[in-house]
């Protein structure tokens, strides 16, 4: 029998996919067990030592509104925080921190140990257990086995790794750790399809050798703000450099080119176009005469340097070379060359919409081996991917966030609906309703699903809940309040928000306005007072949107009148007369679970559509 | 997997599974007719109705017999059969060349029919060709025109909107606006690279689309030209000579035409193809003269009511106060025609000016040519071939009032501008498109088409 015991869901991997998928089971009352390599690599950042950004920061936001660990995290863990995108509207901005990466490991770790039902496991995955098709858990390398109704696979880079440096390539999930070899096999028996991908991670130098005189530093935010509604605020505690590529680097890189191994073949996986490596960007970008590069510390005990922007897997002595001729990094001492790593991933056109295997049930997938690149991608997808693990043991409706409501939908739908050549990273245009998706809006959004999934606490749902009503209210008087071009009024709008105006007109109406400083406003309007800082600026920016807003409403109004419409899992496409061969095989191939799913399928006219709704209409397809 | 989707637009209920059959050729009795089939079935349904033909021994003629689903013999004829994708609908197709008798031709589809093919709806070919990627949407619009071209422009600017002409302007004006977006889009996805937001490049972006966009709406007018025709009005005095001078130009009796002023009460239209462009010639009534003792004003007042014609033919009577004379109209082009020229006497032909006389017959050669070149200079002027049609100019009106409105000082809100225009021209080109635009479009079409 079992030597490992039984579980409802085992986890392999505890990345930051797997962290999420076991936390939010585990909470939600589900007996997990992940099984992971070394338990001192928990949470990992095995690349930048940063968490959020634009597109990112959205993410972050939303497991965070859901109630997942990564924000809450993030913030113990932050020591520089900065909003991007601040200059602009609330849909976009971004918020972003530096973290100490050990001491983020280090909290993630502990608060798993802490979870009741949770059991971490260290060791190996070889192999899966099955029973008639099915996976029902995992095998040792060491011979244990554990068995589970549910097995989510996280295993990041893994899946037979191949660490490239220069001439160098030698087997490796990451640096200084073993790829993982059986497992892909056995995923390939299975009849799941892989795909070789790669990702690159610059050099890592060490502090106290850089010239800081010669460096520019960055500062965090004034106000620092915290990422998780569990966090009451954060502390700024070092500065980050920054510097520029000299032209010289780009002659260094133009003499060295053909030792790369990823322009002399060697890497076969295709990389991230838009996180390229200093030598795809002198290659690619060629008049571009410098390149930024940021100087990131990873974490306050160490002596550590991420370089961002120079990320790069040339031989060493030309990393060297390269380093050592940017301004501020003439001496600089290597800590850790930078490398490429390229793995197997399985392509997510696999999985459904709730992440679980189409074709081999008990088993899903998440993060990096499912063809995203960062953490918060890791982590959302583990998120979602642990919480239905027990919503469909406890037989419930499964959670499929739509596209329309939030990126983890656009993520999840652009990853299982769509074809990939690239490892791929959530940036906010990828959602065409990006105006209602801000940060500032995800926990209005997720909130109350965070809360009906047992991961929120109704009263901290009510606080927030308090502060949206406080906005909306704050906005319904901007709408109302009209203003008169008198002289005293006149003054005090110059004062507010650096605007004149000549007729009567609403406050809102003067902010939509496109040369108003919404800085200044947000700060100055009297009517605002009430709000705090960040509330104000949300109020007076998306005023800017309202005549773009109405569309999207209209737009999410249709598409969710057509996800009311559920596709029948019998659903036989190709028995359905009038619709042509072209949208059968969509059809088939991609499964769509709502009608609304289906709408956006290559090929798929508003026509076809409508057949389809007929046919639902009519009682399902023929049988 | 790759996947071969047709650029967005319908594959799906274009027909999809079925094989259609329609004759091709104008209804009515003809020497020769030609039926097409095409769809997947096409093979199968050869065999059926003309079972010698071999249709491996694609686009080549061969002389066959066709029969009915009994069996009998319908006609003699020649058959061209044609394999996906090189065909008009990029399925595999067959055309029948048969006699012209309207029961050879009943008789030929209904064996098709009964083979298993469905009758095609108007347009239904040229739909198949778009989904199949063989034209777009602008291009199929243009088939349609080129059949019904009547004037050697028409049939010019239909062949060079099917060559693509057109759709490479559109295709032009979406790179532009593309590379705006992707401009708005990098800098607020890469803020953290420290790519900042460049207004005055996107602003310069803004201006090359509203001019891609402004050249292609200048064409509009030229296009209703082509089209529609290009409107010429004959305004002068009573008995200036209008109608007769309209009869000549026309060539028959159109216009009533008395020695009594103010006999053409109403407007008379007539059409004429002029330097290869259609022309609709309409002459006026002696508008209010009789009660206007100034002829002049009354000549004024008959321009001011042709405001809505292209060109305006003003015909002074050579016998007609010197004075009086009135000035070209003003937003108009304007021939000007000394009329009745045979009682000028001694006088010299003033410049700017061509002289007729109906009577004689002189004159009437340079005036058609001085039409000739006006109607040239309306069309042509503006040079190429590219005119577009009201739909286009509809949306690119749409795109053009997205890119005014764009708010760059919050550059995810101009991003939804450019997004907005963006759509607007995806939908010109059948990128984006919904049924009801494409069922609108080919419901015009003619059935086997
Ligand atoms: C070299 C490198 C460069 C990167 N560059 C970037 C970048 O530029 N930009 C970016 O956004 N992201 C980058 N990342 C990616 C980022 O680190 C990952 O996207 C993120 O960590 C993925 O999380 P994950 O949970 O999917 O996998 P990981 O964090 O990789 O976690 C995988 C986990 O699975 C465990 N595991 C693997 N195999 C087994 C097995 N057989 N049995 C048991 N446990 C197993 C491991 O121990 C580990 O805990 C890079 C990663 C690497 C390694």
């Amino acid at each position: 029998m079992t030597v490992g015991g039984d579980f409802d869901l085992v986890v392999v991997g505890a990345g930051h996919a797997g962290c999420e998928a076991a936390g939010a089971a585990a909470r939600m009352g589900a007996r997990v067990a992940v099984v992971t390599l070394h338990k001192r690599t928990i949470a990992q950042m095995p690349c930048n030592p940063a968490m959020g950004g634009i597109g990112k920061g959205h993410l972050l936001a939303e497991v965070d509104a859901l109630g997942g660990f990564q924000g809450w995290a993030a913030d113990r863990a932050g020591i520089q925080f900065k909003t991007l995108n601040v200059s602009r509207g609330p849909a976009v901005w971004g918020p972003r921190a530096q973290c100490d990466k050990a001491r983020y490991s280090e909290i993630m770790r502990r608060v798993l140990s802490g979870l009741p039902r949770l059991t971490i496991v260290e060791g190996e995955v070889i192999g899966l257990l099955s029973d008639d098709g099915a996976v029902v858990g995992v095998r040792l390398a060491d011979g244990r086995r554990f068995r589970a109704r549910s097995t989510i696979l996280t295993t990041g880079t893994f899946l037979g790794g191949v660490l490239h440096s220069g001439d160098e390539r030698r087997p490796g999930g990451r640096f200084g750790e073993r790829p993982s070899i059986g497992l892909g096999a056995e995923l390939v028996g299975l009849g799941l399809v892989l795909r070789r991908f790669k990702t690159g991670t610059p050099p890592r130098l060490k502090r106290s050798s850089l010239d800081f005189d010669r460096l520019e530093v960055q500062h965090g935010d004034r106000e620092p703000r915290p990422f998780s509604w569990r966090s009451s605020s954060v502390r700024n505690r070092i500065s980050c450099w920054l510097t520029r590529t000299p032209e010289r680097v780009q002659t260094i890189i133009e003499e060295n080119i053909h030792r790369s191994p990823l322009f002399s073949g060697a890497i076969e996986g295709v990389g991230p176009r838009y996180c390229p490596s200093i030598e795809d960007k002198v290659v690619r970008f060629p008049h571009h005469r410098e390149h930024t590069v940021f100087l990131e510390p990873e974490g306050l005990a160490t002596e550590s340097v991420y370089v961002n922007g120079l990320s790069t897997s040339l031989p060493h002595d030309v990393q060297e070379a390269v380093v050592h001729a940017v301004p501020g990094l003439e001496a600089a001492e290597f800590l850790r060359h930078g490398y490429a790593v390229e793995y197997d991933m399985v392509a997510p056109g696999q999985v459904g919409m709730d992440l679980g295997c189409r074709d081999v049930p008990g088993l899903a997938l998440a993060g990096q081996v499912l063809g995203t690149s960062g953490y918060e991608e890791a982590a959302a997808l583990g998120f979602l991917a642990g919480a239905n693990a027990v919503l469909r043991g406890r037989g419930e409706d499964l959670f499929h966030p739509a596209r329309e409501d939030s990126y983890l939908g656009v993520l999840v739908d652009d990853l299982v609906n769509r074809d990939h050549v690239e490892p791929y990273r959530m940036f906010t245009s990828r959602a065409e309703h990006r105006l209602l998706l801000g940060v500032d809006s995800a926990r209005e959004r997720l909130m109350g699903q965070g809360v009906r999934l047992g991961l929120v606490r109704p009263a901290a749902f009510h606080v927030e809940q308090n502060r949206w009503n406080a906005r909306s209210r704050a906005k319904a008087m901007l709408e109302g309040m009209n203003l008169n071009p008198d002289r005293a009024t006149r003054e005090a709008v110059v004062q507010a928000c650096g605007i004149e105006f000549t007729s009567p007109a609403t406050w809102a109406q003067l902010l939509r306005r496109q040369d108003v400083d919404l800085d200044r406003a947000g700060r100055n309007i009297p009517e605002l007072s009430s709000l705090n800082d960040e509330d104000r600026r949300i109020v007076v920016g998306s005023l800017r949107y309202e005549g773009y807003l109405d569309r999207h409403r209209r737009e999410i109004e249709r598409v969710r009148r057509l996800r009311r419409v559920k596709l029948p899992g019998d659903l036989d496409p190709g028995a359905i007369p009038g619709l042509s061969r072209e949208v059968v095989e969509q059809l088939e191939r991609h499964r769509p679970v709502t009608l609304a799913d289906a709408e956006r399928l290559p090929g798929m006219t508003p026509a076809a559509t409508a057949i389809l709704a007929g046919r639902l209409a009519r009682g399902g397809a023929d049988s | 997997m790759e996947m071969a989707s047709s650029s967005g637009l319908s594959s799906a209920l274009v027909g999809g599974a079925d094989t259609i059959v329609a004759r091709s050729s104008p209804a009515g009795r003809g020497g020769l007719a030609l039926i097409r089939v095409s769809g997947r079935e096409t093979r199968a349904l050869a065999a059926a109705v003309i079972p010698e033909l071999d249709m491996d021994r694609g686009w080549r003629a061969s002389l066959v017999e066709l029969r009915s689903s009994g069996g009998e013999r319908i006609d003699r004829a020649v058959a061209i059969p044609y394999r996906n994708p090189r065909s008009y609908t990029g399925e595999d197709m067959l055309e029948v060349m048969v006699h012209g008798s309207p029961w050879i031709i009943r008789a030929t589809i209904e064996a098709f029919v009964a083979a298993g093919a469905r009758r095609a709806g108007p347009g239904e070919f040229t739909r198949r060709a778009v989904a199949n990627g063989k034209l777009d949407l602008v291009q199929a619009e243009a088939v349609n025109e080129l059949i019904s071209a009547e004037t050697a422009w028409q049939a010019r600017v239909a062949r060079a909107q099917i060559d693509g002409r057109l759709s490479r302007e559109f295709a032009e004006l979406q790179a532009t606006l593309v590379d705006l977006l992707a401009e708005i889009e990098g800098a607020l996805d890469f803020a953290q690279h420290d790519i900042p937001f460049d207004v005055e490049s996107a602003e310069k972006r803004r201006r090359r689309a509203l001019n891609q966009i402004g050249a292609l709406l200048a064409t509009a007018s030229r296009g209703r030209r082509i089209r529609d025709g290009v409107r010429v009005v004959i305004v002068g005095p009573p008995n200036s000579g209008k109608s007769t001078l309209f009869n000549l130009l026309v060539g028959q009796e159109r216009a009533i035409v008395s020695p009594h002023p103010g006999t053409t009460r109403d407007v008379v239209e007539a059409e004429l193809e002029v330097a290869g462009v259609r022309l609709i010639l309409k002459d006026t009534a002696g508008l209010g003269a009789t009660s206007d003792p100034v002829e002049r004003e009354g000549v004024r007042r008959a321009m001011g009511a042709a405001a809505d014609a292209d060109a305006v033919l003003l015909l002074w009577p050579a016998d007609g106060a010197r004075d009086a004379v009135p000035a070209a109209a003003e937003n108009q082009p304007t021939l000007r025609v000394r009329s009745k020229w045979d009682l000028a006497g001694a006088e010299e032909v003033p410049p700017g000016w061509t002289v007729v006389s109906c009577r004689t017959g002189e004159g009437v050669g340079g005036l058609r040519d001085a039409l000739s070149r006006m109607v040239e200079a309306e069309v042509a002027d503006l040079g190429g071939e590219i005119a577009i049609a009201e739909r286009h100019r509809r949306g690119l009106e749409v795109a053009a009032a997205e890119l005014e409105g764009a708010d760059f000082a919050l550059p995810e809100v101009g991003a939804e501008a450019v997004r907005g225009a963006l759509e607007a021209v995806r939908e010109l080109t059948g990128e984006v498109g919904t049924e009801d635009l494409l069922d609108r479009i080919f419901s015009e079409f003619c059935i086997g088409k």
